[in-house]
């Protein structure tokens, strides 16, 4: 389970300070597939990052599986990121240098998997998000669409509880997009807990909770 | 481990022309190091191979001139050379008595350094260090003989000197009875020298001056007291302070090595600037990287990489173009060591081996990596430590 205790965030930018997060209170229970919807700047990727364990809050707290996030180290962080989170970003953000399979298998590398086992398990990856043909090209080689889902594979390498995707359709047609919510969906019906930003009202309608953000507050 | 050489091979690959400058600087840095150590071994081995024959020889010059002989060296007599000769411990003393004469030679005329000895004293001294090339060494009743240098044989004049020729000193006709190996180094003088016995020195040349004497010890252990003592025995002769200096070679080639120990050291000192600048070079070029890579270094945080997993990255970035360049360097070094021993050998006639030793080679490229991965801790620390979002956010 994921809660948030009047998680604040600011942003401090010379003398102006910008209030990201509001003391959100928000709890996502385990196997849930929630979307978070709401205006530019109001604060959803900020949210986001804070549970991704990507960012430390300025005030309030992130538990996660009853761990309080903020009492971890750099090092536990990271762990937490690798072992129990997949993200998924709106850029695609893979390593352009990497193809599809290594792209797949660095999060396995970083877990200290063994060679052959990660090559292997990133290419069965490839193959359940329709890759399987894919998997020695660049990204340079590839359509957002399927770049995306070369992220997807890349998120459930260490399989993950927790899938979360910061506007994961925003760089794709609304087919591909359709594709990419398949997918999420499929991993939820596997039991991962699913958090998907998104501007799309549609998209958003797939979920199973809808939550609206405005000016750094979580809406009832 | 594969996939980070992978990684960090496509990483440099990808900033080719930066890789290869900071290649390059590398490459000269250690090249010059490693040139310079090979070339300095061959000069050491040069003197001390050939001093060390000679190492229980003691040289005996006047030091200081001579009251009332202005402008000339004094000289030493043969009362001086009997005294050194009933000194304990002394085997064999030959004098030298040398002058600068005209040497003429089917009509060319050169000004040559002519010395007189005692022949059998002579051989007892060098018969085994220089050797007759052609001909042989002068005998104790010769008369109007000469043994000739290498250089004086073949370069001086336009025609060759062999056995049995006839030049002609200060006046007088010789006749060449040998011509000696080419010493070269540091015995060179003795190829551009001409030798006769010092019985012709004093009738037909007039000069019975003894220039230099030249002293054998039994026991080299001694060496050192013994050339106190031929100083003391000379002043006391002469009523002079100072006025001998008695060298032995060990001596000699305490000095030499430490001269040359001072020329390396400040040579290798100024080739290590170039090794401080290709260290300012691998940290540009890994800080550039770092850089460029912020997005990247963020992404891979954000997928669970420890900052230990950047830094070793980054590191290994650091090593990899290093050790390239340390390897570079190396191979370099020993092609540049050998241009500059046949660069001597052309220029100056003087023998000198590279010597590359494996294990300068090994320093090198340890010397190397050492450099890249202490320069590149900084900007590998820098970019282990960057806030994930921040560095996602990066374009
Ligand atoms: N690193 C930062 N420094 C300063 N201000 C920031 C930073 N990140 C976010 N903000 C500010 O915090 C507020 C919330 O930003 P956030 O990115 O969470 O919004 P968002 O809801 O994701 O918007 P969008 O839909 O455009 O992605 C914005 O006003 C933004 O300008
Ligand atoms: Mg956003």
């Amino acid at each position: 389970m994921i809660r948030t205790e009047n998680l604040t965030k600011v942003y401090r930018m010379g003398e102006v300070e910008v209030q990201a997060l509001r003391e959100v209170n928000l709890e996502i229970q385990d196997g849930e597939f929630i979307a978070i919807i709401g205006p530019s700047g109001s604060g959803k990727s900020t949210l986001l990052n804070m549970i991704g364990c990507l960012d430390t809050p300025t005030s309030g707290a992130v538990f996660i599986d009853g761990i309080d996030t903020g009492k971890l180290s750099e090092n536990g962080l990271a762990e937490i990121r690798r072992e129990k989170i997949g993200f998924i970003f709106q850029q695609f953000n893979l390593v352009h240098t990497l193809n599809a399979l290594e792209n797949v298998a660095l999060p396995m590398f970083f877990a200290g998997v063994k060679r052959e086992t990660r090559l292997k398990r990133a290419e069965e990856l490839l193959a359940n998000v329709g890759l399987g043909n894919r998997i020695y090209h660049k990204p340079s080689e590839m359509s957002g669409g399927e770049q995306q889902r070369v992220a997807i594979a890349r998120a459930l390498s260490n399989d993950p509880e927790i899938v979360i995707g910061d506007e994961p359709t925003g760089n794709v047609d609304t087919k591909t997009g359709n594709t990419i919510m398949d997918i999420l969906e499929g991993l939820n019906k596997e039991g991962r807990t699913v958090i998907v930003v998104t501007h799309d009202a549609e998209i958003a309608a797939r979920a199973g909770r809808t939550k609206r953000m405005r000016d750094g507050r979580v809406l009832d | 481990m594969k996939d980070v050489f992978l990684l960090v091979y496509r990483n440099i690959k990808e900033r080719k022309a930066r890789a290869a400058l900071t290649i390059l600087g590398i490459m000269v840095g250690i090249g010059a190091v490693v040139a310079l150590i090979s070339i300095g071994f061959g000069m050491e081995e040069s003197i001390t191979g050939e001093l060390v024959e000679m190492a229980d020889v003691i040289m005996v010059t006047p030091m200081r001139m001579e009251l009332g002989s202005i402008g000339a060296f004094g000289s030493f007599t043969d009362r001086d050379l009997e005294a050194v000769k009933r000194i304990g411990g002394v085997k064999d003393a030959v004098a030298m008595m040398g002058t600068m004469e005209e040497v003429e030679y089917r009509g060319e005329k050169f000004m040559v350094h002519v010395i007189g000895t005692d022949p059998k004293d002579v051989g007892a001294l060098f018969g085994a260090i220089v050797k007759p090339e052609e001909g042989r060494y002068l005998k104790a009743n010769d008369h109007k003989t000469c043994t000739i240098g290498y250089s004086i044989a073949n370069d001086y004049f336009d025609d060759e000197i062999g056995v049995n020729d006839r030049i002609t000193i200060n006046g007088s006709k010789f006749r060449v009875v040998g011509v000696l190996e080419k010493q070269g180094g540091f015995r060179s003088e003795t190829d551009s020298a001409i030798y006769i016995t010092a019985r012709d020195s004093v009738s037909i040349l007039d000069n019975e001056d003894i220039s230099t004497i030249f002293v054998r010890v039994r026991n080299i252990g001694e060496a050192e007291e013994i050339a106190a003592e031929i100083e003391k025995r000379i002043d006391d002769n002469h009523k002079l302070d100072d006025f001998t200096s008695a060298m032995t070679m060990g001596s000699a080639i305490e000095q030499m090595e430490s001269i040359f120990g001072v020329l390396q050291a400040v040579l290798i000192a100024i080739a290590s600037i170039s090794l401080i600048v290709a260290a300012m070079g691998i940290m540009n070029t890994i800080l550039m990287s770092v850089m460029e890579r912020t997005h990247e270094i963020g992404v891979m945080k954000a997928i669970g990489a420890k900052n230990r997993n950047i830094l070793f990255l980054f590191l290994l970035e650091a090593g990899v173009v290093s050790a390239i360049g340390g390897v570079c360097g190396c191979i370099v070094g020993v092609i540049g060591a050998h241009a500059i021993s046949f660069g001597i050998q052309t220029l100056f006639d003087v023998e000198i081996a590279a010597i590359v030793k494996p294990e300068v080679l090994l320093g090198g490229v340890a010397v190397a990596m050492l450099v890249g991965i202490i320069s590149g801790l900084y900007p590998a620390r820098k970019a282990s430590k960057m806030s994930p979002v921040e560095a996602v956010r990066y374009e």
